[in-house]
């Protein structure tokens, strides 16, 4: 039998250790500070898959991604979205992504997607992919955390509720609710470093509560007279 | 063979005695089970051809002789890092290609040929170590008569007859043996006429047998590739377009492959063309293969960067589209740009290609977006008709209604004509977000035209 010692074990990359694992890890700030403030290393880690699963779609788990997405685009990379849930309606993701950098692949099979989010993933082109998987193996999961390692992008992986009982090589897996107020319930199934039983609420609906003083701007027309001018106001909503 | 001769034999044939040069029947009654191949000599030159291509990847300057094909490298040592690192690269490359070749660098051209004639795999850079080399060397590099001549009064090596007195030598083996000589050893110049590069690229590859499973092809269509990047290389130009079309017995199968850019790198045109041809059921056995380049364009060099390397990021992201784009299908990979229309249906663009020069710049645009109300990431690819219940929208629970209404009305001009097939309809609605019971964010709508109804749009995700 070889005998190992325990200093050789701990400097193993796969071998980590409490909250000094979570130290010197390049991320990117999610935007939220709650959130910010219990993720590892203080944001959404680069090289990492992060897994989020949803009660369904539309709580929210698009609007918790754009600020770190906008931030991935102002390093002049890309984002890929995989297999949207739905049509990407462009004028809502123009506001706050630069359309000229978000690239949408729609496979048609189970299997083209996970090949499409590893290829995404692995050639390090993107700064973020997202990939919507309502079914995925395990083995999958895993070779997708081992592409984004390679690549060194944001990887996040959209799997729906009942997989949280299953396992996962995902480094980061947060269980995504909505509240009846329409609160964006986050809890953490698995993180790096010490486990996080508390559940952060993100409040999500400043998103909707914009009135508008004039009701239709020309999309080609006059450009913006600066902010004051613009006339916003957030009304709030009992 | 040619004329009755054996020109090649292979190790097992040489095993036997059966050597270059030996007549056809010497050699069958050598062997019975010899297998005698006429030599062809158009598919000789069309290889050459392909070689010489493959060579441009290296220096623009490619000249043939016989069957050599020379590269002048002097001026591209700094490019690849030094002549060791050339010299290992073009090894490593001819051996990917599955060639057999037999590598000498000279300050000569006729004494690197001479050299590699001779499976001397030397590297030489200094005139003044040439001599060194080239003298072991045997006289029959020489023609034919100037080499039975030496040969004749004992000089067997080339540094043996170059110490005969040269007037005497040019009067015994002729002035052009003499002239071979000068020229080898650097004393006379050796102009050479270069490889002209083609116009259009075509090139075909008969193959030892036919192949009837798609993925062996990606093997024998490397050196096609291999051919085409140099060829782009020395061109400075880069493929848009191109076809691999297999030759079944009768008919053929065209695999077109585009590419994002103009591109000249081997591996990214080898990739799509594996995506292709993994997903490819042959009909039929192919016979032969053949590239052709349909688009070509003028590749702009580019700049390094001294820090970071944004260029490195561009042509990544080009690679992996096409790889998507060419397992997947082209319109399954788009980019999405905004329309000038209001109407939600119409208000979206899929393209193949990323907006060129968009009207607005991405700033502009996203703060006239924010002036207007809030709208969904996601649209429902038609509306989903929903319940009233007392008046109001039901969906799992009662819709709560935050803001609105919001009345869109537009597209008068599409009704009737092509509205139905490209969802482009008149419209005129009223749009609310609402939260359903789950605490969901939706965008819904009342319909203003008869019948009326409400529909949801829209997921604000």
């Amino acid at each position: 039998m070889n005998a190992v010692s325990l200093a050789e074990v701990l400097v193993r990359p796969d071998v980590w250790r409490g909250a000094a694992a979570t130290a010197g890890v390049p991320v990117v700030r999610s935007g939220f500070a709650p959130l910010d403030a219990e993720l590892p290393g203080g944001g959404w880690a680069r090289g990492g898959l992060s897994e989020l699963l949803c009660a369904g779609s539309g709580i929210g788990e698009c609007s918790l991604l754009l600020p770190a997405l906008a931030s991935v685009q102002a390093e002049g990379r890309w984002v890929v979205l995989i297999a949207p849930p739905q049509v990407v309606y462009a004028p809502a993701w123009a506001e706050r992504l630069d359309l000229a950098r978000l690239l949408v692949v729609a496979p048609e099979t189970q299997r083209d997607r996970v090949w499409a989010a590893e290829q995404s993933l692995s050639s390090g082109a993107p700064g973020a992919v997202l990939c919507w998987a309502p079914q995925v193996e395990s083995t999958a999961v895993r070779r997708l955390q081992v592409a984004a390692a390679t690549g060194g992008a944001l990887g996040f992986l959209f799997r729906p509720e009942s997989a949280g009982r299953e396992p996962s090589a995902a480094p980061l897996r947060l269980q995504l609710g909505a509240t009846p107020e329409g609160r964006l319930a986050v809890r953490m199934l698995k993180r790096r470093g010490p486990p996080c039983a508390e559940t952060l609420l993100l409040d999500m609906s400043s998103r909707l509560m914009r009135s508008v003083a004039h009701e239709s701007a020309d999309l080609a027309g006059v450009a913006p007279a600066g902010a004051g001018a613009r006339g916003l106001a957030v009304v709030s909503v009992a | 063979m040619a004329q009755g001769r054996v020109l090649l034999a292979d190790a097992a044939a040489q095993r036997a005695g059966v050597m270059a040069g030996v007549g056809v029947s010497s050699a069958r009654a050598l062997l019975p089970a010899l297998s005698l191949r006429p030599r062809d000599l158009a598919r000789e030159s069309a290889a050459m051809q392909a070689v010489a291509c493959w060579a441009g990847r290296f220096t623009p300057r490619v000249s043939l002789a016989d069957d050599t094909v020379l590269l002048e490298i002097g001026r591209c040592l700094r490019l690849f890092g030094g002549l060791r690192a050339l010299v290992a690269t073009i090894g490593e490359s001819a051996a990917s290609l599955d060639l057999s070749v037999a590598l000498a660098v000279a300050p000569t051209p006729l004494a690197a040929h001479w050299l590699a004639l001779s499976g001397v795999a030397v590297v030489c850079t200094s005139p003044a170590r040439l001599a060194q080399h080239l003298d072991p060397l045997p006289v029959t590099l020489l023609p034919a008569r100037a080499a039975a001549a030496l040969q004749g009064f004992g000089s067997t090596t080339l540094g043996a007859a170059r110490r005969l007195p040269a007037a005497a030598l040019a009067r015994r083996i002729g002035a052009d043996a003499v002239c071979l000589l000068a020229r080898a050893f650097g004393e006379l110049p050796d102009p050479r006429p270069d490889f002209v590069f083609p116009e259009q690229f075509s090139m075909s590859l008969p193959l030892p047998a036919a192949v009837e499973h798609a993925p062996v092809l990606v093997f024998a269509a490397r050196r096609l590739v291999a051919a085409l990047s140099g060829w782009l290389t020395a061109r400075q130009a880069g493929v848009r377009r191109a076809t691999l079309r297999l030759r079944h017995v009768s008919g053929e199968t065209a695999l077109s492959l585009g590419f994002s850019e103009p591109i000249a790198d081997a591996g990214r045109i080898e990739r799509v063309l594996r995506e292709r041809l993994d997903r490819l059921t042959l009909t039929a056995p192919v016979e032969s293969l053949c590239l052709d380049a349909l688009e070509v364009a003028a590749r702009p060099g580019h700049d390094g960067a001294l820090f970071g390397d944004a260029g490195g990021e561009r042509e990544r992201m080009g690679a992996l589209r096409e790889r998507l784009g060419a397992r997947l299908g082209e319109t399954q990979v788009v980019f999405p740009a905004v329309c000038n229309d209001h109407r939600p249906e119409c208000a979206t663009r899929c393209g193949a290609q990323p907006e060129a020069s968009p009207p607005l710049s991405s700033a502009l645009l996203s703060s006239l977006l924010s002036s207007l109300p809030p709208r969904p990431l996601w649209l429902l690819a038609a509306p989903e008709s929903l319940r009233e219940v007392a008046g109001r929208p039901y969906r799992g629970g009662r819709l709560d209604l935050l803001t609105g209404p919001e009345r869109i009305e537009s597209g008068w001009w599409d009704e009737g004509e092509r509205g139905t097939e490209t969802g482009a309809v008149d419209v005129r609605r009223d749009y609310f977000i609402a939260r359903d019971a789950g605490g969901r964010a939706v965008w819904i709508f009342r319909e203003c035209r008869a019948p009326g109804g409400w529909f949801l749009h829209g997921f604000f995700s």
